[in-house]
């Protein structure tokens, strides 16, 4: 018995760390991407030192907070730890849903967000982030040679989506730490007044989800609640030691509860089992102990009691 | 400067942050307002556990105060006491708390015994899209028609939630006009069972539900849960917590656990969150006509419920065999506001026949409405978020 307890109680903490791993990697770094670099960097953005170099943003794609340090940027597949985000740097933290820059200058000492390697422009550049192992590859992508300066190599939507050419011009705009696409509209709010001015068509939607939902459950519930009434009836012709056929051979219809509870009174009343009372009154004074939460004297101490010999 | 210049200098500035100074017309009002409910909740003993908080919450958030001495006691001033308190409200944490005792206190065995009755708890969300559609006639945008519309739900930790997501800006209103028509349940509904039900409809005796088994109820919130998150994950916090509360109730190893939940911490988070949002209806902010809209449609929005209710009760008789129809005075409780509109069921049949006693069966399409509402909920922060 006890034998069983370990491998059971082993089975469950081995649930429980698959569980908890996998809910770890999937509200862990696999949702730092890579969302737009700029190679050849002559107009766009400048550093905090004034200079214009190669950036490259990545965007947090969960609804939280991410700690970013100790994650390792690279170019080069064959040395993954290149460039590792320092650690105990606040701006390190990326928000929920936003954005950060590192400058690829090849001067790691200027701070936080310069990598210590830089991209070449006119030939493909391959960039990968690693985990804190630096053996997961997070995310990865290939910049294609043709890139001009001021292009950006940059994902359709934030964290998601194809990887395009943003050229600069107003529909392929460049946005360094910004979203990739300017949302000033709730699009599904948008969607909602225009092709449902009257909202008959969520009341059509949205009923028909209610009444799926309650109908599932409804009908879940009177599958189980008959698989239920067999697995007690079953139950109850094996503790008779009575088979199926016998059962369906010798119906017997059970009485119903309130015929039960009748004839239950019936006896009741006709043994007259009623308690037998001791027909004597206690009245007991109630103690009620003055506590309010700032007496004093409970944070006092006990005075010592002196005892005699 | 003499020290009687001092005097009166200080003297002035002190009389300039009191509550007379910076009175204005809409303090008194919602003033009279919060002593108009807690005056509800003690004399008509009209839901006092939501009425007396709220009431008192509307008299500490429209004392008058000067909100520019950066003074931190507003509860829109961030880092404010209450401004901590109202965050349960404001990122909406203290709905699926709510969820979780009631899910707790519940029992719903009638439901499981009589399953077909949560298909009236699903009709009467009906008041939630007549409401939401009126809403859209007036020229709220969508997302604000949605958060409205839930007071139709009768459900005011549901409002709270989905308005604190759509349309933050309505939420005091919202909450106190859904806590309001819950507490006026007992009026409102009445007439309308009345209006929609014949003599002889009013009559109908209801076959005693079955006994369930404890396997039963602890399947039921186990597989609720799954199937309803299942079809609108959007629901999760409020589904989640209702059918976990329950499944702590039920599954007979976790008493202490369901204790605290149904009891200790429902209080606890019933205190704060009825305050914090009696507070949050500051005259600046909720003396405005989209406060009267979002009574006037709310209002309306019980009334299309608690109908659609009844209705569908007598529709879905027609469809039923004589010996298994339903009394058509259990379909307002499929709003959610539990269990008042069940009480009033039982009370109503009461009326009719002094032996027909509707409360259990009433209870079905009550817990019903409280996972349809919830459902509902979801769909809207689902199609509008």
């Amino acid at each position: 018995m006890s034998t069983m307890k370990r491998i059971i109680s082993g089975l469950t903490l081995g649930v429980c760390a698959l569980a908890l791993s996998c809910g770890a990697s999937a509200q862990g770094r696999s949702s730092l991407k890579i969302n737009e670099v700029m190679v050849a960097n002559e107009n766009s953005v400048v550093d905090e030192y004034g200079n214009r170099n190669a950036w490259i943003e990545l965007f947090n794609l969960n609804f939280a907070p991410m700690e970013i340090s100790a994650v390792y940027l690279t170019n080069d597949s064959l040395q993954p730890r290149k460039y590792p985000v320092p650690l105990g740097d606040v701006n390190t933290e990326i928000p929920a849903r936003q954005h950060v820059v590192f400058f690829a200058d090849g001067e790691p000492n200027k701070g936080t967000f310069h990598t210590s390697f830089t991209l070449t422009p006119g030939q493909d550049n391959w960039i990968g982030v690693y985990d804190a192992d630096g053996i997961t590859l997070i995310d990865e992508v290939l910049i294609p040679a043709s890139l001009e300066p001021d292009q950006t190599w940059a994902r359709t939507s934030d964290g998601t989506g194809e990887w395009a050419l943003r050229t600069g011009d107003d529909s392929a705009y460049i946005t360094p730490g910004g979203a990739n696409v300017i949302k000033d509209t709730n699009k599904k709010i948008e969607m909602f007044a225009e092709r449902d001015e009257n909202g008959f068509g969520m009341t059509i939607m949205a009923m028909c989800v209610v009444f799926s939902a309650l109908l599932l459950l409804c009908l879940s519930f009177y599958g189980i609640g008959k698989i239920g009434a067999g697995i007690s009836k079953l139950n109850k012709m094996r503790a008779h030691g009575v088979t199926r056929d016998e059962a369906a051979e010798h119906h017997v219809t059970h009485d119903s509860g309130e015929e039960i509870a009748a004839i239950t009174m019936a006896l009741y009343e006709h043994l007259n089992a009623h308690d037998t009372e001791s027909t004597i009154l206690t009245i007991n004074k109630v103690k009620r102990a003055y506590s309010p939460w700032s007496s004093k004297i409970y944070g006092l101490r006990e005075v010592p009691e002196h005892r005699r010999k | 400067m003499s020290f009687g210049d001092f005097i009166q200098t200080n003297l002035t500035q002190f009389w300039e942050l009191t509550g007379f100074a910076n009175a204005q017309f809409g303090n008194f009002v919602m003033l009279a307002v919060g002593l108009f409910f807690i005056w509800l909740a003690i004399k008509k003993n009209f839901e006092p556990m939501l009425l007396v908080p709220i009431g008192f919450g509307i008299l500490i958030g429209n004392i008058p105060f000067d909100s520019t001495a950066g003074l931190e006691i507003g509860i829109y001033e961030e880092g404010s006491v209450l401004n901590i308190l109202y965050n349960g409200v404001a990122a909406g944490w203290y709905p699926p708390l709510i969820f979780l005792g009631i899910g707790a206190m519940t029992d719903f065995s009638a439901l499981i015994a009589n399953p077909k009755l949560m298909l009236i708890g699903a009709a009467a969300q009906f008041g939630i899209f007549g409401a939401y559609m009126v809403a859209l006639a007036i020229g709220f945008a969508p997302d604000q028609a949605g958060a409205i519309a839930i007071i139709g739900g009768a459900d005011g930790p549901t409002a709270i939630f989905l308005s604190s997501k759509l349309a933050p800006n309505l939420m005091g209103a919202i909450a106190v006009s859904a806590y309001s028509y819950m507490a006026l349940v007992p009026v409102i509904q009445p007439p309308l069972m009345r209006l929609f039900t014949t003599k002889k409809e009013r009559l109908i005796k209801m076959k005693p539900a079955r006994a369930v088994s404890q396997n039963e109820k602890i399947i039921f919130p186990i597989v609720g849960m799954l199937l309803t998150c299942f079809v609108v994950p959007s629901g999760i916090p409020l589904l989640g917590m209702l059918f976990f509360g329950n499944l702590l109730r039920e599954c007979g190893v976790t008493t202490r656990l369901a204790k605290t939940a149904s009891n200790a911490l429902t209080d606890i988070v019933t205190i704060l969150l009825g305050m914090t949002v009696g507070a949050s209806t500051q005259a600046s902010q909720f003396l405005t006509p989209q406060t009267i809209f979002i009574f006037f449609l709310g209002f309306m929005a019980f009334v299309i419920a608690s109908s659609s209710g009844v209705l569908f009760v007598k529709l879905f008789n027609l469809f039923l065999s004589k010996d298994k129809k339903i009394n058509p005075l259990i379909g307002n409780a499929g709003v959610s506001a539990v269990p008042m509109s069940a009480r009033i069921s039982n009370n109503l049949g009461l009326e009719y026949d002094p032996s027909n006693y509707l409360l259990m069966h009433a209870m079905g399409p009550n817990v019903a409405g409280v996972i349809g509402s919830a459902v509902a909920a979801g769909v809207l922060l689902g199609f509008l978020a």
